[in-house]
């Protein structure tokens, strides 16, 4: 009953702020300067060519009536198509003039439904990686306060914070790839190619981990219940994995699920520097193309993605620990 | 003696040892365990009471080291044993602290955690005979649908449910013998003393010795068959209680023993009313506060709490006003009404003729002065980084003085009406004790010449000497300023010797209000003869445990049930008392009480 009525609120909750995301990315790209009809048609295109073209997608209508008709779209699974890519594959625009007949033109959802799940594999080896990592690192740093392990942690965590993950991109594709060949960087052609891309996030991700789990579970240790245990006749096994650990992964989760958020900054540049064919990858190709429907697509599908991890993430950690109340 | 001593204790020491040098914390202590005795150490805070209960079951950490000395259990010394062979014993050793809601790890239900432990410490115990064996002895204990209980969680027990709990988590495997470190001293007064009562019963049926250490020697004279007096880290004394009670030998003994609060006996205090003149200073009418909080189970249902009911009383100028009951009876919300922190949702708090939650602008700005709160806990309420004086000037500067010079002058000549000594002025406080932090409290509140003062716990985390010292500066700022005292407390003894009107609340109602008199000699509220049974005292008591009590501990204030709020742990119950609410009757010219019984007992007189 309470797992029921906390999937309903909070699922009320997200379609609440999908609806709201969307409607400031569709206002925004509505007063950003840049005629997408311009950039579609090409720079030879005749004025009145183009006003006619942007009557007919309706792009002269009020922004509100545009909005009404897109979100009905929505609501039906219809994203509506690409302002540029056409359904066989490379984007159309450019000087060249081409007047590409709606049905050429590809759809939204597919789209987006090729990058997503090369997205989501790159980020969860990520967040495995960074967890591998936090653990490793956090866990005998938590476990001794002040002493060379949490120093060490310390260090580690400021030296990854540190590092801009674009340079670190470059020189890890540089040394791992084209240095010594271990791993291939460039395109994706398999799970291989991955791998770096994951490293460079994970790296981006570690730091802020890694510090506050050596910060909780050193916290954790000592609480009452922690030294009672022992008295109690517990072994330290136990008291450390079975108890500590499981009380201060809940701060942990909580944090993960505001990282994820922040994961996709990081997406944007990694596929980028990759040339990764993610959502990423995609998101900075659109942007720059002024794909409108495209740029709304992916808004809806990451903010969903973001809603659901939450709600997901705080799921979890309600079961962990009874008392939290979301 | 036949048997050998269970534990013995040989010359034990253990030392404090920071950088800036070692300091003694216990030293030349030797005492030997009998099976089946239940042995009592008392001491005043800071004695190493507790220090002594952890080094005997080797849970000393640094910067605590054991300087020399040795704990022999079955001819080894538990101290020196290695951890791997330690925890096998930790079967036969059992441990039971002051803070049960701390002692479980929150995430996990408490059946589970006691099943671990036991599985833990005897190898090879099945799972399911470790559940049922849990299950049976939460029942023993007393706690409610056990079975059910064994899955709940820490943050779903009271403390008084939790602390049965952890005796069931200490008992569970038999052990030779368990240290109780003030297991008490958190529960309110009628849960301490149905877990003593419990502890007797079960150490009685599992054969299992007991060092019981406390810091309230009435608790630990009705538990012990002997009793060591802990003074400074060493045992002054060693006797029965009765003895010790009867002709104490150390100087530090004999003063524990004048200082327990005289609750009967003729040279307990008298505290009469004062001259009832004009009108009262401050009247709550019919208030009513309820608090709605999320329900858990339900979709977007809400619970009504209903902290404060109903609630009617007067208070008198030059009154001490005792509100007295134990934890979560609404006396901090009906603190907070009157205080003007939150309004009542029906009924109204009248002040001047005013109900003050009308107040405002200029009006509201001299109630506030008016009406200080002084709060319980001095360890957190004081500022750590301000000076004494800045926090004493504080409101000063709330309520407009603004010259500095002023502002100190008045300052230094409260610090010295309350006895701090002025150089104090500058100095931050992390240095004062408990009660010197208290002092603090109350300067701050008497900086504006208030009125009343309402004093929310503000003793109770004192000892006995602080609040004897405290309660006489309490007299003569009264008597100097004609100050109108509010106190709101669970100490039953406390308030028998300051207050002269004292109202009991249970579940959130005045069940009974009367004057200190009739109230201690001749209660109407079966609820009040209860709190009286419990208070820890030496004397005989007027009231016995037994009789004047049911298991059980209150219900939650969350949806309750039609009747007297009272009626699940009242002895005399009966039919009515299920089906209608008592209201405050009339009972002899002192008192008022809401109990039916009253009202057919002056019907008999009448007929
Ligand atoms: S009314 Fe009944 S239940 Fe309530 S206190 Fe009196 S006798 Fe007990």
């Amino acid at each position: 009953m309470f797992i029921l009525s906390f999937l309903v609120r909070r699922l009320l909750q997200g379609a609440l702020i999908i609806f709201l995301v969307t409607l400031l990315i569709f206002t925004l790209l509505r007063v950003v300067p840049g005629d997408p009809v311009r950039l579609m048609a090409g720079g030879m295109a005749p004025e009145a060519l183009i006003e006619q073209i942007a009557k007919q997608m309706g792009l002269r209508d009020p922004i509100l009536v545009q909005f009404g008709r897109y979100m009905a779209g929505v609501v039906q699974g219809d994203l509506g198509q690409s302002f540029v890519r056409p359904a066989s594959g490379a984007a159309t625009g450019g000087s060249g003039f081409s007047d590409a007949s709606r049905s050429d033109r590809a759809e939204v959802l597919t789209l987006i439904a090729d990058a997503l799940p090369m997205t989501l594999q790159l980020a969860a080896l990520a967040i495995a990686f960074a967890l591998a990592f936090s653990f490793l690192v956090g866990v005998p740093g938590g476990l001794a306060p002040n002493r060379w392990p949490d120093r060490l942690a310390f260090y580690v965590s400021s030296i990854f914070v540190s590092l801009p993950n674009f340079w670190l991109g470059i020189v890890l594709a540089l040394l791992f790839s084209v240095k010594l060949g271990w791993l291939p960087a460039i395109g994706y052609k398999g799970f291989a190619y991955t791998i770096l891309p994951a490293i460079v996030l994970a790296i981006e991700l570690a730091p802020v981990l890694i510090r506050n789990l050596t910060g909780s579970l050193a916290s954790v240790m000592q609480s009452p219940f922690i030294a009672v245990a022992r008295v109690r006749g517990l072994g330290r096994q136990r008291i450390v994995y079975g108890h500590a650990l499981r009380n201060a992964s809940v701060p942990l989760l909580n944090l993960l699920g505001i990282q994820i958020s922040g994961l996709l900054g990081g997406v944007l540049i990694v596929e980028f520097i990759f040339d990764y064919p993610g959502l990423g990858l995609l998101t900075v190709n659109a942007v720059m193309q002024r794909d409108f429907p495209l740029i709304q697509g992916i808004a809806i599908v990451s903010s969903a993605i973001f809603v659901l991890i939450n709600i997901g993430v705080d799921l979890i950690a309600t079961l962990i620990d009874p008392r939290l109340e979301y | 003696m036949a048997n050998p001593p269970v534990l013995s204790v040989r010359d034990l020491a253990v030392e404090l040892r920071t950088e800036s040098g070692t300091r003694s914390i216990l030293s030349d202590i030797s005492f030997d365990l009998e099976p089946r005795q239940i042995m009592g150490i008392i001491g005043a805070s800071g004695s190493g009471k507790t220090v002594l209960s952890r080094a005997l079951v080797n849970w000393i950490d640094p910067p605590l080291a054991i300087a020399s000395g040795s704990v022999i259990y079955k001819s080894q010394n538990i101290l020196e044993l290695p951890p791997g062979q330690l925890r096998p014993l930790r079967k036969e050793i059992a441990y039971v602290g002051a803070n049960p809601m701390g002692a479980l790890d929150p995430t996990l239900p408490v059946g589970a955690q006691i099943v671990e432990k036991i599985r833990a410490v005897v190898p090879g115990m099945d799972k399911a005979e470790a559940q049922r064996r849990v299950i049976e002895l939460l029942g023993a204990v007393r706690i409610p649908s056990p079975a059910q209980r064994f899955h709940e969680y820490p943050s779903q027990f009271s403390g008084g449910m939790m602390q049965r709990a952890l005796i069931v988590d200490a008992l569970a495997t038999n052990p030779a013998f368990l240290v109780a470190d003030n297991v008490t001293q958190p529960l309110d007064v009628t849960v301490a003393a149905q877990v003593m009562r419990l502890m007797r019963e079960l150490t009685e049926r599992f054969d299992t010795a007991v060092v019981f250490v406390s810091s309230s020697l009435p608790t630990v004279s009705e538990a012990a068959d002997q009793v060591l007096v802990l003074a400074d880290g060493r045992i002054v004394e060693r006797q029965t209680p009765a003895k010790l009670i009867r002709e104490p030998q150390h100087p530090y003994t004999v003063q524990l023993i004048s200082e327990i609060p005289q609750i009967w006996t003729a040279a307990a205090p008298v505290v009469e009313s004062p001259e009832r003149s004009g009108t009262p200073l401050i009247s709550i009418e019919d208030a009513t506060r309820t608090y709605r909080v999320r329900k858990r189970s339900s979709f977007a249902g809400y619970n009504n709490v209903r902290a404060v009911r109903n609630v009617t009383f007067d208070v008198y100028p030059g009154e001490n006003f005792g509100i007295v009951g134990e934890s979560g009876c609404g006396k901090s919300s009906l603190m907070r009404l009157l205080s003007r922190l939150e309004s009542p949702d029906t009924g109204r708090v009248v002040c001047d003729g005013q109900d003050i939650a009308k107040l405002s602008g200029a009006e509201l700005l001299k109630f506030r002065r008016d009406f200080q709160l002084v709060l319980q806990d001095p360890f957190n309420s004081l500022p750590p980084r301000t000076s004494i004086g800045a926090i004493i000037e504080g409101p000063l500067k709330v309520h407009g003085v603004n010259s500095a010079a002023k502002r100190r002058e008045r300052a230094l000549a409260v610090m010295h009406e309350v006895g701090l000594s002025a150089a104090l002025y500058d100095e931050l406080p992390l240095g004062l004790s408990a009660g010197q932090r208290q002092r603090v409290n109350v300067a701050r509140a008497m900086v504006l010449e208030p009125k009343v003062l309402i004093m929310d716990e503000t003793l109770s985390s004192l000892d006995q000497t602080e609040q004897f010292k405290l309660l006489k500066l309490f007299s003569q700022l009264q008597a100097k300023h004609g100050l109108t005292y509010i106190f709101i407390s669970h100490d039953m003894a406390m308030v028998r010797r300051v207050c002269n009107r004292i109202a009991v609340m249970y579940l959130g109602e005045v069940v009974e209000i009367a004057d200190n008199g009739k109230l201690f000699f001749d209660p109407g509220h079966p609820y009040t003869k209860a709190l009286l049974s419990a208070i820890p005292t030496l004397e005989k008591r007027r009231y016995r445990p037994e009789d004047c009590l049911l298991e059980g501990e209150p219900p939650s204030p969350i949806d309750l049930p039609p009747g007297c709020s009272f009626a699940s742990r009242c002895p005399k119950a009966f039919g009515r008392c299920h089906a209608e609410s008592p209201v405050l009757t009339v009972d002899g010219k002192e008192g008022m009480a809401a109990c039916f019984l009253l009202e057919s007992a002056g019907g008999r007189i009448a007929a």
